[in-house]
């Protein structure tokens, strides 16, 4: 029997009067998949994001997660999902340590104590960080609190808005690596909706980019790696020949010193064309999920003007 | 479990606002026997029917006012009490919009609890804390009473007392209700709470018009403060169990509102 999609969505739209949030949204989430979800301010991802965790209601369309509908198993779903919300509310009044036995209390699995500490360790949380209160607590502090609400549960589905926002380098390693730990746990699916491109590139096996409310691509970044061409500058003794025809296509510019191309696929064709040339350097820029992303934003806003 | 958690959360963060309003009002209490003791004791009541109009004696409750009677229920019956716990229960039971505000709702909504459980948390903490203040003040009135009635004064029998405070919290409970009401749709608890007590204000002087001019007395049938009849209650002509009845169903309604209203939004 196959596990059902961890997230499915069918046609899902969402209209605030006539503003477009979320149009025809079809998006796939595999189970233990670690899924980032890409787009730019104002894209939809946070209503997606909402419709999931039925907080606001879809115009049309379905979401699903574990199979359930979001909308009629609406307890039941939530029940199984861990969420971080990117502007992090708190009750300002209240200790860290209130604060995170009150959200335990409104789980429906009893929380594990000795992850709860095991978390504190990693994200660097003291016994005195949990006794103050949180409106004394520095932006990375509070986020750090807004991560172990999401994690202490352990639940099968994680929505994490923009997790390291406001993170001090040590701590979004201490977040990968906790991502990578569930993933190699598996049993745990990671719905990472994130601007930090490197990182999305770093953790996530799958990225859907919305735009417009629409999701312009759904791809993995194994994918995307073989697929997006990369980036060489071939540098010559002495005065660049003229390109053979096998790499004519791929030079993108060139100088009486250097060739810069852009090559799909494998290499093996662009260093067999090079046998025999006075090649004496190469430069290959490694693939960047920024670049892919930032083109198809660009060539997005070309297409709608 | 989860509903403890949320009248917790709920309560803890009203505390204060509670305790002061209890403390004021106690000490209202407080204030105004010593007052009545004062004019029972310098023979002022005597007088009070010709001091004051009777349009406004009316409003307040009828003859009984001018009496030391009558004046230990002007806690139960000042405009600045009645209004005072109004607006608490409107502000109490706004919580939801100000949650949709904070964007505590998605810390707290996100996980299983049911939509319901967020309208009967609001419609509990308003219902009990009311109840408390309310009783703060019973106790309060009963208590400085006891220590300070003239000899020639006639007391208010307990049970008596009890009836108009239970009114009071019926009426107070229908303004909660209304205000649940508004802020199951509202993003914006000042917006909702706002609206409600200046509804609340107009009902009250609606109610208060309509004593001195008749052409006004068909409209205050709206008026939640129309059903309030303490001086007729205190003397025992009345027992508001009708009122009490009209209110209570009317909170009700409106609480089936919220429901409805709460559990179709966006949030």
């Amino acid at each position: 029997m196959t596990l059902p999609d961890a997230i499915r969505t069918e046609s899902l739209t969402k209209y605030y009067g006539p503003v477009v949030a979320v149009e025809s949204l079809d998006l796939t989430v595999a189970p233990g998949e670690v899924y980032g979800f890409l787009g730019p301010n104002g894209a939809g991802k946070t209503t997606t994001i909402r419709i999931l965790l039925d907080l606001v209601r879809a115009t049309s369309g379905r979401a699903r997660v574990d199979g359930l509908d979001c909308r009629a198993a609406s307890v039941e779903v939530r029940r199984r999902i861990g969420y971080l919300p990117a502007e992090m509310p708190l009750y300002r009044e209240m200790t860290g340590a209130a604060y995170l036995k009150f959200l335990s209390a409104l789980q429906s699995r009893r929380v594990d104590e000795s992850y709860r500490r095991k978390l504190f360790a990693r994200f660097d949380v003291s016994d005195i960080d949990l006794r103050r209160r949180l409106d004394h607590l520095s932006h990375g502090m509070k986020r750090k609190f807004g991560i172990i609400q999401a994690l202490m549960g352990r639940l099968p589905l994680l929505i994490l808005d923009e997790p390291t926002s406001g993170l001090d380098p040590l701590m979004i390693e201490a977040f990968a690596e906790t991502v990578h730990e569930l993933k190699t746990a598996g049993g745990t699916t990671v719905f990472l909706s994130s601007h930090v491109l490197s990182e999305v590139e770093r953790l996530c096996d799958r990225v859907g980019i919305i735009r417009r409310g629409r999701l312009v691509r759904q791809t993995s970044i194994a994918d995307l790696r073989r697929d997006t061409p990369r980036r060489l500058r071939v540098f010559f003794d002495g005065a660049a020949p003229a390109p053979p025809s096998s790499l004519a296509v791929a030079v993108r510019r060139s100088d009486n010193r250097h060739w810069e191309l852009e090559w799909p696929g494998p290499l093996g064709g662009v260093l067999d064309a090079l046998q025999g040339l006075p090649v004496s350097d190469i430069e290959i820029e490694p693939f960047r999920l920024e670049d892919y992303v930032l083109r198809i934003y660009s060539d997005e806003s070309r297409a709608a003007t | 479990m989860m509903f403890l958690a949320l009248i917790g959360r709920s309560f803890a963060r009203h505390r204060a606002f509670l305790v002061a309003l209890a403390a004021l009002l106690s000490a209202f209490q407080i204030l105004d026997i010593v007052v009545a003791y004062n004019l029972q004791q310098n023979a002022i009541y005597s007088q009070f029917a010709t001091m004051v109009p009777a349009f406004i004696q009316e409003a307040m409750g009828g003859a009984l006012v001018g009496t030391f009677m009558g004046a230990v229920a002007v806690g139960f019956v000042h405009p600045l009490v009645m209004l005072s716990l109004s607006c608490a229960a409107i502000y109490l039971a706004s919580e939801p919009a100000g949650e949709v505000e904070d964007g505590l709702v998605d810390l707290v909504v996100a996980r299983p609890v049911r939509r319901y459980l967020i309208v009967t948390r609001s419609a509990f903490v308003c219902a009990t804390s009311t109840l408390a203040v309310v009783t703060a003040m019973f106790v309060t009135s009963r208590v400085t009473v006891h220590w300070l009635t003239p000899d020639q004064a006639n007391v208010v029998a307990a049970s008596r007392l009890g009836w108009v405070a239970l009114n009071l919290l019926a009426i107070v409970w229908s303004l909660g209700a209304g205000a649940l009401l508004l802020a199951s749709h509202a993003r914006e608890r000042a917006r909702a709470a706002g609206t409600v007590a200046l509804v609340a204000v107009f009902l009250y002087l609606l109610q208060f018009g309509a004593a001195a001019w008749a052409p006004l007395r068909p409209f205050a049938r709206v008026s939640p403060f129309h059903y309030y009849e303490p001086m007729r209650t205190l003397m025992g002509t009345v027992t508001p169990i009708r009122h009490l009845l009209g209110l209570l169903t009317a909170t009700v309604a409106l609480m089936g509102g919220a429901y409805m209203l709460y559990e179709r939004r966006d949030l």
